[in-house]
């Protein structure tokens, strides 16, 4: 999980100092005098050579400093602690959400295989697939918030404020899950510890319910670190469209101003996340299913 | 267990989708008094405004200035009651108004104005402003209620500097006693509204100071606040701002495009408010560059340009055709011969220029541009248009950072540039020969540009000023450094709740008698 971690920050770290931009023309503008402009490179440890200031951002990181925003002059860990909580609270409930919706779809998908139901689940699958995040919120958003008035267009405050974009992404998300779900079930129901429990008489609903999901459930599990990864990495687009103030955004215009300890900052705690999304699975994955201990 | 896990994850379902409908009809709570929203797109990087150069609006409203400029861009007193000038024209004395006070109860001295200028000037402070005041020498408070500028040369400019938002008078002991907290969490000024909290990304919050009656004259009522707060709201995505300007939870939205004004036409709530704007948008070239270094190739670019019909197509005819070097609103200092000195749309003219110039085969060159929908349909009509002319554009996209990283470096040839700013000190930020390789990204190096240039900023006094103006666009004109061609209208969108607007040139009072009606 380190080596992993330290690969992530070296690549942002790399990416963000060789792309063209300066963080300080930025903040001092075009028309300081140069002795200005050193001072202030200076006093951002900007001089020093790339591996020297790779180096001090590891070694703060370890003692808990992300730095401090060149930009806004405040610590990003202040910024991010501001931040993340709206978007971990984003995720987590539009990953229940999807899950929710995509497990019964699968079932079903999986039990009328090649039937009508199966068809159109599939259809939503793809549908779900192809929609851009982007282009889905707005359209929710215009229909439900503007021209119904069910819901408030922006901000964050209240429940009922997440519902739309949990909905975005929980349901476009849901389609990808539902296809896996499917093809899980097709793939276990296959097996001949079903054929056995048919044969002893089981009913269909305690064969799939209780036999077929559980061991279907296993795959799906391990999505769940990587839908989570998917999910937190595309908050900024959902951030944007629902002017929800999350760290995706943050990240995002920390780019666009070359604020590189903001970015910084931001990816390592993305990225963590993501590393704990996949501990978990791994943890549920455990206790789905017996033969597997740790 | 799979049971269990099905029927859990169900309920979840069933709750998260019946919580919505049962926190409907529980409605916000709602702080009384009445509240004007205005969306932005961006939020403030800091609201310290010694420290930045992208100035947050709210900035405006927390503090005063020495100076107000009314609605007709003329320099009007404002926290200094009047100015005198010395015969040399080298120290001005303000004289403040008495009576003033910070929003801590403090009262405004000379002092605090003083400080604040001297921090402007001072290299450690490390303020963008800081080439806007390099004529100020120094600046000292004679007593409580006069403040003495001392300057290298005469520089009548010094009112339009002073009226600017980096001017604002900051209490100089909160600003010591506060330190970094100054301009995240603390803001100290006079102005008719008091910083109340800044919840980052979404939000500024300001509220009325009820002691407020020290506004210019040309305001109503002293300038006595009646909205009681005022909301400046993130809103990044130009669809959803509309959206709540159309719900009525924003009231305002400034600087809409061409397509939202469409948009807004038809609807009876809002009230659309659009001037011609102190900006200015053109095609500018390398000129130390071939083949731009040749006068008759310059020319010949402003020849090639139809700026009707880019005017009519880009532009939705929201913009006016730009002639000269400076826009038409700086009624003093706009050269008033630009139309008949500049170069109209001619496509044959242009042709023969390139082809005295030896380029009558043809010319490849390069089309730089920001990546914004607006830049990309504007650098397609003018590779149209170059193409008439022989000319084969390749044209090239940059996000806001790597285009001036690029134009730093000079690898630009043709490129597209606007400007904002009101005073005509504009020309010589872009084009005094001191001013490269940035920002001159015109990499104009000329002895007459810069003679004629300096003339003009030291003249003793406005008028004569204004003057020497004229005499550097009749120059640039002729020397066809730039190819002007569109000055965008000023749009704000307005809902009908909003009572008394007035459409200001600079910036929307707030405090000038604008009511609110709930």
């Amino acid at each position: 999980m380190i080596p992993l971690l330290i690969g992530l920050t070296l690549i942002v770290f790399l990416i963000l100092h060789l792309a063209p931009g300066d963080p300080v023309d930025l903040m001092v503008g075009p028309n300081v005098t140069p002795e200005v402009y050193e001072n202030v490179r200076n006093k951002l440890g900007l001089d020093k050579p790339l591996y020297v200031q790779y180096f001090t951002f590891l070694k703060n990181v370890l003692r808990g400093d992300l730095g401090t925003s060149i930009l806004k002059n405040v610590p990003v860990k202040d910024l991010i602690a501001e931040r993340f909580p709206i978007t971990l609270k984003l995720g987590v409930l539009s990953l229940l959400v999807s899950f929710a919706i995509a497990i019964p779809i699968g079932i079903q998908a999986a039990k009328y295989r090649n039937t009508p139901v199966d068809y159109l689940s599939m259809t939503f699958a793809l549908v779900g697939i192809s929609i851009p995040t982007f282009g889905f919120g707005l359209t929710l958003l215009y229909i439900f918030a503007y021209k119904l008035r069910w819901f408030p267009v922006s901000g964050h405050d209240t429940l009922l404020h997440l519902v739309l974009p949990v909905f975005t992404v929980g349901l476009t998300d849901a389609a990808v899950t539902a296809r896996m779900v499917r093809s899980s079930m097709l793939e276990v129901m296959g097996e001949d510890y079903i054929r056995t429990a048919r044969s002893k008489g089981l009913s269909e609903k305690v064969v799939m319910n209780k036999h077929a999901l559980k061991n279907a459930l296993i795959s799906v599990i391990t999505l769940l670190g990587m839908r989570m990864g998917w999910i937190l990495g595309g908050s900024a687009i959902l951030e944007t469209v629902f002017s929800i103030p999350g760290l995706g955004r943050l990240m995002v215009d920390g780019i666009f101003s070359r604020d590189y300890p903001v970015v910084q900052g931001s990816m390592l705690v993305l990225g963590v996340s993501v590393l704990v999304g996949n501990l978990i699975a791994d943890i549920l994955y455990a206790l789905v299913d017996p033969r597997i201990k740790y | 267990m799979s049971k269990c896990i099905l029927k859990s994850l169900s309920l979840f379902l069933i709750i998260v989708l019946l919580l919505p409908l049962g926190l409907v009809g529980c409605g916000e709570e709602k702080s009384s008094g009445k509240i004007l929203t205005i969306a932005y797109d961006k939020d403030a990087d800091t609201l310290d405004h010694f420290k930045t150069g992208v100035y947050s609006d709210a900035l405006i409203y927390v503090y005063d200035r020495l100076v107000t400029r009314d609605y007709n861009y003329n320099y009007v007193p404002g926290l200094a009651e009047s100015w005198d000038v010395s015969d040399d024209g080298t120290v001005w004395t303000f004289y403040l108004r008495k009576g003033v006070k910070f929003h801590d109860g403090t009262p405004l001295t000379a002092e605090d104005v003083a400080w604040c200028i001297e921090k402007i000037i001072d290299p450690e402070t490390g303020s963008p402003a800081q080439s806007d005041f390099a004529a100020v020498e120094s600046a000292k408070a004679v007593d409580e209620h006069t403040v003495e500028i001392h300057l290298k040369h005469p520089f009548p400019n010094l009112l339009f500097i002073l009226s600017n938002t980096v001017a604002g008078i900051a209490s100089k002991e909160a600003y010591e006693k506060y330190g970094d907290e100054y301009g995240s969490k603390y803001l100290v000024g006079s102005g008719p509204y008091m910083f109340e909290e800044w919840k980052r990304g979404e939000e500024i919050v300001l509220k009325k100071n009820p002691d407020y009656d020290w506004g210019p004259e040309w305001m109503e009522n002293g300038g006595k606040p009646i909205i009681d707060k005022l909301v400046f709201k993130v809103i990044p995505e130009e669809t959803t701002r509309l959206m709540e300007l159309e719900a009525g939870n924003v009231h305002i939205l400034r600087d809409i495009t061409a397509n939202v004004l469409l948009q807004l036409e038809d609807n009876e709530d809002i009230q659309i408010y659009s001037t011609e704007s102190t900006r200015l948008g053109y095609l500018a070239y390398a000129c130390d560059k071939e083949p731009f270094t040749d006068i008759r190739v310059r020319r010949a670019l402003n020849h090639a340009i139809n700026k009707e019909e880019i005017i009519k197509y880009v532009f939705r005819d929201t913009a006016q055709p730009a002639y000269g070097y400076l826009p038409p609103k700086l009624k003093d200092e706009y050269y008033p011969n630009s139309k008949e000195e500049g170069y109209e749309y001619d496509v044959e003219k242009a042709k023969e220029l390139l082809k005295e110039a030896g380029y009558g085969d043809g010319l490849k060159l390069t089309l730089a541009a920001e990546n914004s929908t607006e830049y990309s349909r504007l650098a397609e009509v003018i590779q149209n248009q170059l193409k008439e002319v022989g000319i084969e554009v390749d044209i090239q996209l940059y996000d806001s950072s790597s285009y001036t990283a690029m134009l730093k470096e000079g690898k630009q040839e043709l490129f597209l540039r606007q400007y904002s700013w009101p005073n005509a000190d504009i020309l010589d930020w872009f084009l005094l020969s001191s001013q490269l390789p940035y920002p001159n990204h015109s990499r104009w190096n000329d002895p007459k540009t810069d003679e004629l240039i300096q003339r003009a900023a030291t003249m003793p006094t406005w008028e004569e000023r204004a003057l020497a103006y004229h005499d550097v666009q009749k120059h640039l004109i002729e020397q066809a450094v730039w190819a002007p061609i569109y000055i965008p209208n000023h749009s704000i969108a307005v809902r009908k709740e909003v009572k008394n607007f007035k459409h200001h040139p600079w910036m929307i009072q707030y405090n000038d008698g604008i009511d609110l009606e709930n």
